[in-house]
């Protein structure tokens, strides 16, 4: 039987690449089976069954990770392989296909196959328009987070296989978590998100108030997560972020540059504050208010204490 | 220490036109080095300060790219190879090869960096990919680098941790953005960049293709958007209370 593989780090993130192999199976009549690296993982669900590879550790480097997987498909033959779009998933699934001289499609939702080759669609340059790739069989793929439900159960068969001791030269001395009190944006019904026109980090407290008074979390755009560290990278919305869609999304102090907006644009609501009449973020705004943020802000709560 | 560093002369996407079908129109398509690439430049600039040595600029591009290359060698690389290719053309895959078979030729390298990714079709593929086709250790999404002796130290910028790994050289990373700030070349170095070296090879010289089918792109589209675009007036209080009452009545808003 053809099989696709699913591969993640992360449990969360394999439940959805399970998902989106199921479309890709059946597509070309194969079967999935979701890989497990060194041990068991409980919270990791098949539809079909699982395949434990003994030999690489049970967290593997990503190095170690698409060594042990390579060696099991060069025996195996799997028609594709499935990992997460995530910075390890990216690496693994690239590292795979170079080793196997195999193609790789990136960061694609509404995946399908064919008899033939697999296919999904993809955001590029930058959002502003959609591709539709494609490649061949046998095929690795990355899969965009949160683009499919994660499967929430089931376990299918276990099958093993030895595929020896990997190693990896590069090695992992130390490991720190980036933040504590993780904020889950995908789930939030509101985001109000803190951009550039934020003008010290202490100023974000006003925001986050007005967040909370809207039932709903704080986001930001990435030059507030990855180059001034006031918040930490999770919060960060876009293409090299998150992708979330909420009910209600307020820009405030953001531009709209286009990676930004690939990240929020499928929300039902977006409402935007900006100083500048000409920002982009107001094309992509269904509400826009022209003003300073440290007079609207304070406005806004002022306007939602008194319906309280 | 020898340090390669690849470079993508990118579509601007801030520039990129749509045709009436919604399509984009790549053809004539405005170009810039890639963004995060300057920060992959100003790394391997970074290292020769440190332990001497040269900087040597890897591109698959074509003509109308060199631009690129000459921003790179006016940030301070001493040299370039320009592969020519039309990386539109081409997938990942076999952009790595190229690039793989271009810096063995010119090598050896103690350090091959790359960015995570290119501002216009960001798939994070060819820097590991190039560390596989090159057989030597790979760090991805590196924030710091230091290199004493053959070994290197790196902090990884991970999703929601940061990992630090020690590494033998030669090896190869990619950069993200926070790792520095990019120079800006003086108008001096734009000129003398006219003088540097860029060697110009052919892709199917350095790396015969075949035996491998590429990833392909049958069709591109954008969405409109349906935004409605309404622009609230008034004194803050007044747009303010007007956006709430607008979003009580979308039913976003309790
Ligand atoms: C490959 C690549 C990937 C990227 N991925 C992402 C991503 O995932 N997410 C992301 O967000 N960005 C991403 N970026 C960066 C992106 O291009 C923009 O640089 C970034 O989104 C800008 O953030 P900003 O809008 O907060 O800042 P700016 O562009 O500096 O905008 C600040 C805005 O605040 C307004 N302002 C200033 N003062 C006030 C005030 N007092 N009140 C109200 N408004 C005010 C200004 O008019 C301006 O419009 C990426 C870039 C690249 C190249």
């Amino acid at each position: 039987m053809k099989a696709v593989w699913v591969y993640s780090e992360s449990d969360a993130v394999s439940n959805e690449v399970a998902s989106a192999a199921v479309d890709v199976a059946k597509g070309a009549g194969a079967e999935v089976q979701v890989l497990e690296l060194g041990a068991q993982r409980p919270g990791v669900f098949a539809s079909g069954g699982k395949l434990l590879l003994k030999g690489p550790p049970s967290s593997p480097t990503p190095g170690a990770a698409a060594e042990a997987i390579a060696r099991a498909a060069r025996e195996l033959q799997p028609i594709a392989i499935l990992t997460g779009a995530t910075r390890t998933g990216r690496e693994v699934a690239s590292r795979l296909a170079a080793k196997l001289r195999i193609g790789c499609i990136a960061e694609v939702s509404k995946l399908g196959a064919d008899g033939e080759s697999i296919f999904g669609e993809r955001n590029v340059f930058a959002g502003k328009a959609v591709a539709r790739v494609s490649c061949p069989f046998p095929a690795a793929a990355t899969v965009k987070v949160g683009a499919y439900p994660r499967l929430a159960g089931g376990n299918g068969g276990l099958q093993e296989k030895d595929v020896g001791a990997v190693s990896d030269p590069v090695k992992v001395v130390a490991r720190e978590a980036k933040s504590a009190g993780a904020v889950d944006l995908k789930s939030a019904k509101v985001i109000v998100s803190a951009g550039r026109g934020v003008k010290k980090k202490e100023d974000l407290a006003i925001l986050e108030e007005l967040a909370k008074e809207m039932h709903g979390a704080l986001g930001c755009s990435r030059p507030l997560s990855a180059d001034l560290g006031w918040l930490p990278e999770e919060h960060h919305i876009g293409l090299t972020g998150v992708t979330v869609k909420p009910e209600l999304y307020l820009a405030v102090g953001i531009s709209g540059q286009l990676q930004h907006v690939a990240g929020m644009k499928d929300s039902k609501v977006v409402a935007s504050i900006n100083t500048d009449k000409d920002a982009p973020i107001f094309q992509a705004s269904d509400y826009g208010v022209v003003g300073d943020l440290y007079q609207v802000v304070p406005a806004i709560r002022k306007a939602l204490a008194a319906r309280a | 220490m020898k340090v390669a560093v690849c470079v993508k002369h990118a579509v601007d996407e801030t520039e990129l036109k749509l045709d009436q079908g919604g399509r984009p129109v790549l053809g004539g398509a405005a170009g810039k080095m890639s963004t995060f690439d300057k920060n992959a430049v100003e790394e391997a600039l970074r290292l020769k300060s440190k332990h001497q040595g040269e900087v040597a600029v890897f591109m698959v591009g074509t003509a109308d790219s060199k631009k690129t290359m000459k921003e790179a060698l006016a940030m301070g690389a001493d040299r370039g190879v320009l592969v020519s290719a039309d990386p539109a053309a081409i997938d990942t895959f076999r952009t790595a090869e190229v690039l793989a078979a271009a810096i063995r030729r010119s090598g050896p390298y103690d350090v091959v960096i790359c960015s995570e990714g290119s501002s216009d079709t960001y798939s994070g593929q060819v820097p590991p990919m190039l560390g596989e086709l090159l057989g030597v250790p790979y760090v991805g999404y590196a924030r710091k680098i230091e290199v004493s002796g053959q070994s290197a130290k790196i902090e990884r910028s991970l999703e929601d941790s940061v990992e630090t790994v020690e590494s033998p050289l030669p090896l190869a990373v990619s950069v993200v953005s926070e790792i520095n700030e990019p120079r800006y070349p003086t108008l001096i170095q734009i000129m003398q960049a006219g003088k540097k070296p860029i060697e110009e090879l052919a892709a199917d010289a350095v790396a015969p293709a075949g035996g491998y089918r590429q990833v392909s792109v049958p069709s591109m589209s954008s969405q409109p958007s349906t935004r409605k675009h309404v622009m609230i007036e008034g004194t803050p209080e007044e747009a303010a209370a007007k956006l709430v009452d607008a979003l009580v009545k979308e039913g976003v808003l309790k």
